[in-house]
């Protein structure tokens, strides 16, 4: 440990030259920022993560079933266990992917699964990202470097090795593949998170490309390389999100799309990863469902809990909210990365009767929660003392011919001591993961 | 760009594509029922255009029976961008008197009515994007415009509707108006003349709002401004 320690100033500078950063927007303006390395890991012992493997792999499969079911029959609609109204207006869903199967039926290839674990030790699912989750790349990096600096440390301390992300994700696009190459697209090298879509394509030997770089002729897709030859494309991992990815269908503005891939993949000439329309089973709103949908499609009971949610949309919970307000934190759904979060207590007076009257007015844009008080890991400051911060787990599941977990993860801690929000958009940092094999 | 496509009401027959510099072309289905065909032009070029011409058969039926998942359409009461209720639409759809009204279908007649007398035609009013809210408190518009608001009040009352475009008869442009599902059909309303859609009526595409239905639609790369014309042609055929 003390070796991996001893050489924290020096990943964090590979870290910076590899380009390591996380882009953040505030106020209409962008910045990069480094995103900080910390070397003391976090460890999960074998037998907690085969619990954890196994909930994952169960939520996963539930919510490609979910998905499967809302763009197709309906059924969970029709049957009653979610009313429509949290279906067709949330933002995530899109009308035009109605009745689009992807090739395989997979919806969500890549899900990262963020939880917590609580001080009394049990684990809680914080939310799902089944869109372009982000964040491999970071502990794969970490440890390619910690293993440079100290070898040792790993098979002595019987860590599972983590490199094979790069492997399980070749082995999705490959299993999804319609014939072709499989290319990871990105929105260009001004994009914040173009560090791991230029790492994640060397790794898997996929072709890093453009939207400039890619057309659709007669329903197919292919890529044209520097000489202009064209090569037909069979798996596109694209790190765009729905919205921009073909301006014929979505956005009509975008250009870092490409007009008509979205035909094309109707059309099932090509596989993309993940498919678009996912946001609908990662809402904010969708999320408290999760544990039905969990026993209505598998008829299983859910391994890991959500954290204590309540749907003002229901009149019992609007009744609990307003009741329990200063213990609980309210999100708005239609925000992401840790904005539009606001904890009852930490409002005042005036606020507080604003944010209710609001709350009463829009009950299906609110969700509110119990505040989990959630374990503390410690973190190296920048004199060297060893200070406790919150941190999450975002877990990387990827949905092939079976349903993966890959043995790592990527594990964020808030910037400041009083901090609960570990989002990497708001600051912060990240440290390895370690698996033990025992 | 959008091909006109058989229904209950009207049937299409003789369709022919005339494009100018490209001959290949795929054609696909939507999710909201319209059918369109489109393709990609490598070569740098400074103009193109396109003809579709056919023979339209109007005025079948007076409704489009919809009797599959209901669920399908549910999406069509949401409310969209540019329908989105403002004050000025909640305002005025306060004063609509829909007690009275016994469904659907007589709440829609009801909207179509009373918009088409208290809203003037004005083609200088509102641009092409303009959204139902503003174009109401201008209280002029074009069709777009009535049909955007027609949408917004139907889709606040939970009644499925959708946008359509489509040609009338001596008019030199495309014409829009509403389509709203009434105990299990689609019947059609056009607000900017008063009018139930009948046989003046050919139908080409619908969806959400006028965002999904533009006849055509493309993109280029390029530092040049474009200009984009577009004719209308509908002649009534004897016999």
């Amino acid at each position: 440990m003390q070796e991996l320690i001893r050489h924290t100033k020096t990943i964090n500078r590979l870290l910076a030259r590899y380009g390591v950063k996380f882009g953040i927007y505030k106020n209409g303006e962008f910045n990069e920022q480094l995103f900080p390395f910390d070397p003391i890991p976090r460890i999960i012992e074998n037998s907690e993560f085969q619990f954890l493997e196994k909930g994952l792999k169960q939520r996963v499969n539930a919510l490609n079933c979910f998905l499967s079911d809302i763009y197709g029959e309906k059924r969970i609609v029709r049957d009653g266990v979610i009313p429509e109204e949290f279906i067709f207006s949330a933002k995530g869903f899109l009308p035009p992917c109605d009745g689009v199967v992807p090739p395989k039926g997979i919806f969500s290839h890549i899900s990262g699964i963020d939880l917590v674990q609580s001080k009394d030790d049990n684990w809680y699912i914080l939310e799902d990202n089944l869109r372009v989750p982000s964040g491999a790349s970071y502990p794969m990096i970490a440890r390619e470097l910690q293993r440079r600096s100290a070898p040792d440390a790993f098979s002595s301390n019987s860590v599972i090795d983590n490199r094979n992300y790069a492997e399980l994700l070749k082995e999705v696009m490959d299993y999804v593949n319609t014939g072709g190459i499989n290319v990871i697209l990105s929105p260009g090298r001004y994009n914040a998170a173009f560090f791991e879509h230029s790492y994640l394509a060397e790794k898997t030997g996929a072709v890093l490309t453009t939207g400039k770089e890619i057309v659709c002729e007669n329903d197919r897709l292919y890529y044209i390389d520097y000489l202009g030859r064209k090569q037909r494309i069979g798996a596109v991992y694209r790190r765009i999100s729905d919205e921009y990815l073909d301006p014929m269908t979505f956005y009509e503005e975008s250009v870092i799309g490409i007009p008509h891939i979205f035909e094309a993949y109707k059309k099932g000439s090509v596989a993309l990863l993940n498919a678009p329309g996912n946001g609908v089973a990662d809402d904010k709103g969708i999320y408290y469902f999760v544990p039905k949908m969990i026993k209505y499609y598998l008829g299983e009971d859910a391994v890991l809990m959500n954290a204590p949610t309540y749907l003002p949309y229901y009149e019992d919970d609007m009744k609990y909210v307003l009741d329990n307000f200063d213990s609980l934190v309210i999100k708005d759904v239609a925000e992401a990365g840790g904005y539009g979060v606001v904890f009852g207590s930490s409002l005042t007076k005036e606020k507080k009767a604003e944010f209710i009257a609001l709350l009463k007015s829009e009950p299906r844009r609110f969700i509110a929660q119990e505040v989990i008080d959630f374990y503390d890991l410690d973190i190296l400051d920048p004199d060297g003392k060893q200070v406790p911060r919150k941190a999450d787990l975002r877990a990387f599941v990827l949905a092939g011919g079976e349903t993966k977990v890959w043995p790592s993860g990527l594990t964020r801690f808030s910037r400041n001591p009083d901090s609960f929000i570990v989002n990497s958009s708001q600051g912060g940092g990240f440290k390895d993961t370690w698996v033990l094999s025992r | 760009m959008f091909l006109p496509k058989d229904t209950q009401r009207q049937k299409i027959s003789g369709v022919e594509i005339r494009t100018s510099n490209y001959e290949k072309y795929c054609v696909t289905d939507d999710n909201f029922g319209n059918r369109k065909f489109y393709g990609l032009i490598e070569e740098s070029h400074s103009r193109f255009d396109v003809a579709v011409s056919g023979e339209a058969q109007t005025g079948l039926d007076i409704c489009e029976e919809y009797t599959v998942n209901p669920y399908k359409y549910a999406f069509l009461k949401v409310q969209t961008k540019l329908t989105e209720a403002g004050e000025n639409i909640k305002k005025y759809r306060s004063e609509l008197d829909f007690e009275s009204c016994l469904g659907a279908y007589e709440k829609a007649l009801l909207v179509m009515n009373t918009l088409h007398n208290s809203f003037v035609y004005d083609s200088a009013a509102t641009q092409i994007h303009e959204t139902a809210e503003n174009a109401l408190a201008l209280g002029r518009g074009v069709c777009q415009d009535y049909t955007h608001i027609m949408l917004s009040l139907l889709r606040e009352e939970g009644i499925p509707a959708r946008y359509v475009v489509g040609m009338m008869i001596g008019e030199g442009a495309s014409h829009a108006w509403v389509e709203a599902l009434c105990n299990g059909c689609w019947y059609g309303f056009d607000p900017t003349n008063n009018k139930l859609v009948n046989d003046e009526y050919i139908r080409v595409s619908c969806g959400r709002d006028s965002s999904d239905c533009s006849v055509i639609r493309g993109k280029f790369y390029g530092y040049v401004t474009q200009r984009q014309t577009e004719t209308v042609t509908v002649e009534e055929k004897e016999g």
